[in-house]
């Protein structure tokens, strides 16, 4: 439902003139509310950028949000291409 | 750093999960709507992101300790935002929300608000400045309407009220 919520606001800032990208954990919520752009991430709720404490991998996940705005000419939505390799701790 | 590829995603099944999850969500929760956007708004870049003021936007929960936390005990949701200044120190970051596990969060808030990625972001150049203002809003919210209706007309004043070029969005 945060996916809903963060999708609906991004269309209506997006529609007022400002470009938006969102990085997202649920991609068939992003895809059906339609936003402009998105990256698909298989990381866990709550790990949208990574792990605590990874700011390397945090700014792999921010870099690949900036290129889609710079690269999109039309709404896309790309999957980054991370494996969660911790999963089982969420289980 | 090599940058990653972006890949197209597969959407073929997307739309029929999509719809399946809004059925188990207006079954599971009072007042929901199938509210989604009209799916046709696309702003380009103005400028380069060299030049371009960026500010976060998340539904993760977050607020500063001072602030008053997100609704969470009520199946209503919590329609509203709070303002997260960019000089905040992210030792006063929270994250209220009951559908995730916020404690990775809560231990380092750059996993769903990267507040100090972006300031390195703009020290390297790569940005041109970060927004003074964030925003932090709650996603749980069954009924989408007032999120699409009110929140987020709100927040796109606030963003254009701070002369935001580019929205970096963030669910938890």
């Amino acid at each position: 439902m945060c996916h809903r919520s963060v999708g609906l606001v991004q269309g209506v800032v997006e529609a007022s003139g400002i470009p938006t990208v969102t990085i997202s954990m649920r991609p068939d919520v992003t895809y059906g509310v339609k936003v402009p752009r998105a990256a698909y991430a298989r990381f866990p709720h709550g790990n949208p950028f990574g792990e605590p404490y990874r700011p390397e991998q945090h700014h792999l996940v921010f870099e690949a949000l900036l290129r889609l705005l710079e690269q999109a000419t039309a709404p896309t939505f790309v999957e980054l291409p991370f494996r969660w390799r911790r999963w089982k701790q969420w289980l | 750093m090599k940058p990653i590829p972006l890949e197209p995603l597969d959407t073929t099944e997307l739309q029929q999960k999509y719809d399946d999850w809004i059925v188990f969500v207006e079954r599971s929760h009072h007042g929901s709507n199938p509210r989604i956007n009209p799916g046709d708004a696309f702003t380009p870049l103005s400028k380069p992101l060299s030049q371009s003021r960026v500010a976060l936007v998340t539904t993760a929960g977050a607020h500063l300790v001072d602030q008053t936390p997100f609704h969470v005990e009520t199946v209503a949701g919590d329609p509203t935002h709070r303002i997260l200044p960019d000089d905040l120190d992210p030792s006063d970051l929270r994250f209220t929300h009951t559908h995730y596990d916020t404690a990775p969060a809560n231990q380092d808030p750059n996993c769903v608000f990267p507040i100090d990625r972006l300031h390195e972001l703009v020290e390297r150049g790569r940005l041109g400045a970060a927004s003074p203002v964030h925003v932090g809003m709650m996603g749980f919210n069954p009924d989408p309407s007032p999120i699409q209706d009110d929140l987020a007309p709100r927040v796109a004043g606030i963003l254009a009220d701070a002369e935001v070029d580019v929205a970096i969005m963030v669910p938890g």
